[in-house]
């Protein structure tokens, strides 16, 4: 894990989002920065609006109010053209990996090669494919169904499959949640040689402790629908806050 | 309700408007065309075989009371083209094509893979619901000519052991009773029977709501609601036809 | 490999929907074909007091085969309708401009058909345009009802002869004053011109019934199958047999009446002398006697087809419009 503090260029900007479902205000005017090639963690409880804020950077979700600024692109103003282009560049890997049930997993990386670089060649796809796949070291089960892989595997292609388009941009929603700790240091160590081999700049989302610690250059705290404290991991639990405090207690209790 | 109704109304809506712009999704459109014809045939014709048979068989006797079964051919040919075939073809596909697509576009919504092909920039719209929607209305038409060939092959071959009938004047005796405006009215029927039912399967799988109870509701909601409006369907296409007969 | 699977499924649906649609259009080629839509075709057009309920696509018969349908109906000058029949061009040469048109029905309970016969070849074939000669032909109602006048009219001359025979065997005595008189004799005259009628026509209306009774035997047609179902057709057959017997036995009586009348003619004046001629009384008694009997076997005839099962609905359907008056 490098610690590299402070890069120049911002690639996500997040002012004052507010988002609600009915009458339960979820994100209460959330500020965020994203810097380039930086892995930022995103620690909340569940339900406090951390899914609710990737999905609106990718434009899944729309937001009440404030902007959300996605390489210098206002998300919610993108005629439906210019946010496929956007989101050729923003990865989003989902937290239960979302993999075509109905597709092998061949077809599940190409797909989204195949509908958007129609340029390419079967030999280009392919190569394409292999690449990814030996990037998350799953070679072996391209020929396999999504239903015949366990769920760390289901994970690591969900990225894989992110990955294909090279964006410059990855969204990781709860990548460790429900894998047993072994297969969540795997992960981890896969987000950061993701970082390292395609120079990504990423949010991570997660309640995971120990994937903040291993993944984060920066953690920025969620809390109350706002961003509480952002720094690195032991920054922002040196804070005394009433809130965090048991986060960290309950996570490294044994 | 008025809310669903308005939901239901944007939903056929986008339907048309994504409809008419290319791109379509062709190999997606065959796939789904191999799921809901071509896997529907073998019972589609089972069941179109068998009520060939059975109505001829329960119309005889009271066709015989007034010494009128060499009538059998054409009542049989007018109540499959005109009824039996589209509604039976409907009702099945409704079951079986209907809530397939409720239940997998359901569990796509629920396990985020509709949001997945959204932001690796597909339309999930055009790739799903448009080449499944455009597969039923294609397909169904279809399997109901298959249900009314072999429904009146069935009804034939029961006509054939008992009064003899050959095939030449059983097709003749059916042909003469039918007109253009049965053929016409029942096709676009089963136009609009196709249409229905992969719209409805996919728009309860669409918006089916999250979790396994949801892939469940929307499965079971895609056949009744779908089998409902098939029928409604009916009841005014049948007015409809008279109209015109008249 | 997943390449081939989606090449070999695109062939699958591709099959399936040729088949599909070819299962559709040859349903389509060849009702079109039963129906004539596809053939070149004329029209003509016949002008019909009543058409009994033909309806546009109703069937268009020439020597029992179809040539056409009906295209189109309107109502024309007073009450009458105009119908327009579309025939196709292969008729043409078969058809001449005298050709007679008239409404019938393809069986009992069948639809009704407009029938065409042929006209004389001495006459030009017919063109496009053209507008038919009207045969007017009784229809099966139209028979039953003249057949049941008839029958009537019958009864009421073999009563009325009845009474005349009775005077003629009692007043014995009073013959004379009897047949002098001029007024009975020309009632008796009178009487025997109606019989002859009467007969004229029932032997007409037998003959009638027996061509359309022949007609549902021989053609084919989807009713006419329903007809011959031997029994009903035997019954009815035999109905018409029996009924041209009686014509036979009536119109023979009819003659022997007539005879006497001509003798009842002749000697005007001299009434004696008939009724001193032992002969010609006997004559007449039996000419009373054959009346009566051949009108009960009319009048059974006319029965026994009332009982038949195909025109029941007929008689029933009159029987309650009678209730009602």
């Amino acid at each position: 894990m490098t610690a590299q503090k402070s890069l120049p260029e911002i690639v996500i900007s997040i002012r004052g989002v507010k988002k609600s479902f009915g009458d339960y205000e979820v994100l209460k005017g959330a500020d965020l920065d994203l810097y380039e090639r930086e892995n930022l963690v995103v620690l909340g409880r569940s339900g406090t609006g951390k899914s609710v804020l990737i999905k609106i950077i990718s434009g899944l979700l729309t937001q009440d109010s404030g902007t959300v600024n996605v390489l210098g692109k206002d998300v919610s103003k993108l005629g439906p053209k210019e946010l496929l282009a956007l989101r050729l560049n923003v990865g989003f890997s989902f937290q239960n990996s979302a993999l075509y049930d109905s597709m092998t997993v061949r077809k599940n990386l190409e797909f989204p090669l195949v509908r958007n670089r129609k340029h390419l060649t079967k030999g280009e796809i392919n190569y394409a494919v292999e690449t990814v796949l030996d990037a998350v070291g799953l070679s072996q089960t391209i020929h396999q169904m999504p239903s015949e892989l366990s769920g760390g595997q289901r994970k690591r292609i969900g990225i894989a499959r992110t990955l294909i388009l090279q964006p410059q941009i990855m969204l990781y929603d709860e990548p460790t949640a429900g894998l047993d700790p072994i297969t969540c240091i795997e992960i981890n160590s896969l987000i950061n040689e993701v970082q390292e081999r395609f120079h990504t700049s990423s949010i991570i989302i997660t309640h995971d402790l120990t994937c903040a610690k291993e993944t984060g250059d920066r953690i920025a705290m969620l809390l109350d629908g706002q961003f509480q404290k952002i720094g690195t991991f032991d920054e922002v639990f040196a804070s005394d806050d009433e809130r965090i405090k048991p986060f960290y207690d309950y996570n490294f209790i044994v | 309700m008025l809310l669903e109704l308005y939901r239901v109304h944007q939903f056929v809506m986008k339907f048309f408007k994504e409809f008419l712009f290319p791109p379509y999704e062709g190999k997606e459109i065959i796939r789904q065309c191999y799921q809901v014809g071509y896997r529907s045939l073998l019972l589609i014709s089972l069941t179109g075989f068998i009520t060939g048979i059975v109505f001829t068989k329960q119309s005889r006797p009271s066709l015989a009371e007034f010494g009128a079964t060499s009538w059998l051919p054409s009542l049989v040919g007018i109540a499959l083209l005109r009824t039996l075939a589209p509604l039976l073809t409907a009702l099945i596909s409704a079951g079986k094509v209907g809530s397939s697509i409720g239940a997998e576009l359901g569990s796509m919504k629920v396990t985020e893979q509709i949001d997945a092909m959204e932001v690796s920039a597909t339309n999930p719209f055009k790739f799903l619901v448009i080449s499944r929607v455009i597969a039923t209305t294609v397909t169904i038409p279809i399997l109901t000519f298959y249900t009314a060939l072999v429904g009146l092959i069935g009804g034939f071959v029961n006509v054939m052991f008992n009064e003899n009938t050959s095939f030449i004047a059983y097709i003749q005796s059916f042909l003469d009773s039918i007109t253009f405006l049965d053929i016409t009215a029942s096709t676009i029927k089963s136009i609009v029977f196709g249409f229905t039912i992969g719209m409805v399967g996919c728009y309860q799988g669409y918006n089916s709501s999250r979790g396994t109870e949801g892939v469940g509701k929307a499965a079971n909601s895609a056949v009744v609601i779908g089998m409902f409006l098939v029928f409604v369907e009916e009841i005014v296409a049948t007015q409809i036809t008279f109209f015109f007969k008249t | 490999m997943t390449q081939l699977s989606d090449n070999k499924r695109g062939i699958t649906v591709g099959l399936f929907l040729l088949i599909g649609l070819a299962i559709f259009l040859i349903g389509i080629f060849t009702l079109g074909g039963q129906k004539k839509t596809f053939v070149k075709s004329f029209t003509l057009n016949v002008v019909f007091d009543d058409i009994q309920g033909l309806k546009v696509g109703n069937n268009v018969w020439f020597s029992g085969v179809k040539i056409g349908t009906i295209k189109k109906l309107h109502f024309y000058g007073t009450s009458q309708v105009q119908v327009f029949l579309s025939v196709e061009e292969e008729a043409q040469k078969y058809i001449h401009k005298n050709a007679k048109a008239s409404i019938s029905s393809d069986g009992l309970i069948g639809s009704k058909i407009v029938v065409i016969d042929g006209g004389s070849p001495k006459f030009p074939f017919i063109e496009d345009g053209d507008r038919l000669m009207v045969n007017n032909t009784l229809s099966t109602d139209d028979i039953m009802k003249t057949l049941q006048v008839n029958n009537k009219n019958l009864v009421d001359i073999t009563s009325d002869f009845r009474i005349l025979a009775r005077n003629l065997v009692d007043g014995k005595g009073t013959a004379g004053a009897l047949l002098a008189d001029q007024q009975v004799a020309n009632n008796f005259k009178a009487i025997v011109e109606n019989l002859k009628n009467t007969t004229a026509a029932a032997d007409k209306m037998a003959q009638e019934l027996s061509a359309f009774s022949k007609k549902l035997n021989t053609e084919d047609g989807l009713a006419n199958k329903l007809l011959t179902d031997t029994m009903v057709f035997a019954k009815l057959q035999s109905s018409v047999d029996e009924l041209q017997k009686t014509a036979a036995s009536a119109a023979k009586l009819t003659a022997n009446l007539n005879q006497a009348s001509a003798k009842l003619n002749q000697t005007d004046n001299t009434a004696g002398l008939l009724l001193n001629d032992q002969p010609t009384a006997e004559q007449v008694k039996s000419i009373m006697k054959n009346l009566e009997s051949s009108s009960k076997k009319l009048d059974e005839d006319l029965e026994a087809l009332q009982h038949n099962f195909l025109l029941k609905g007929f008689f029933k359907k009159k029987a309650k419009a009678q209730q009602k008056e």
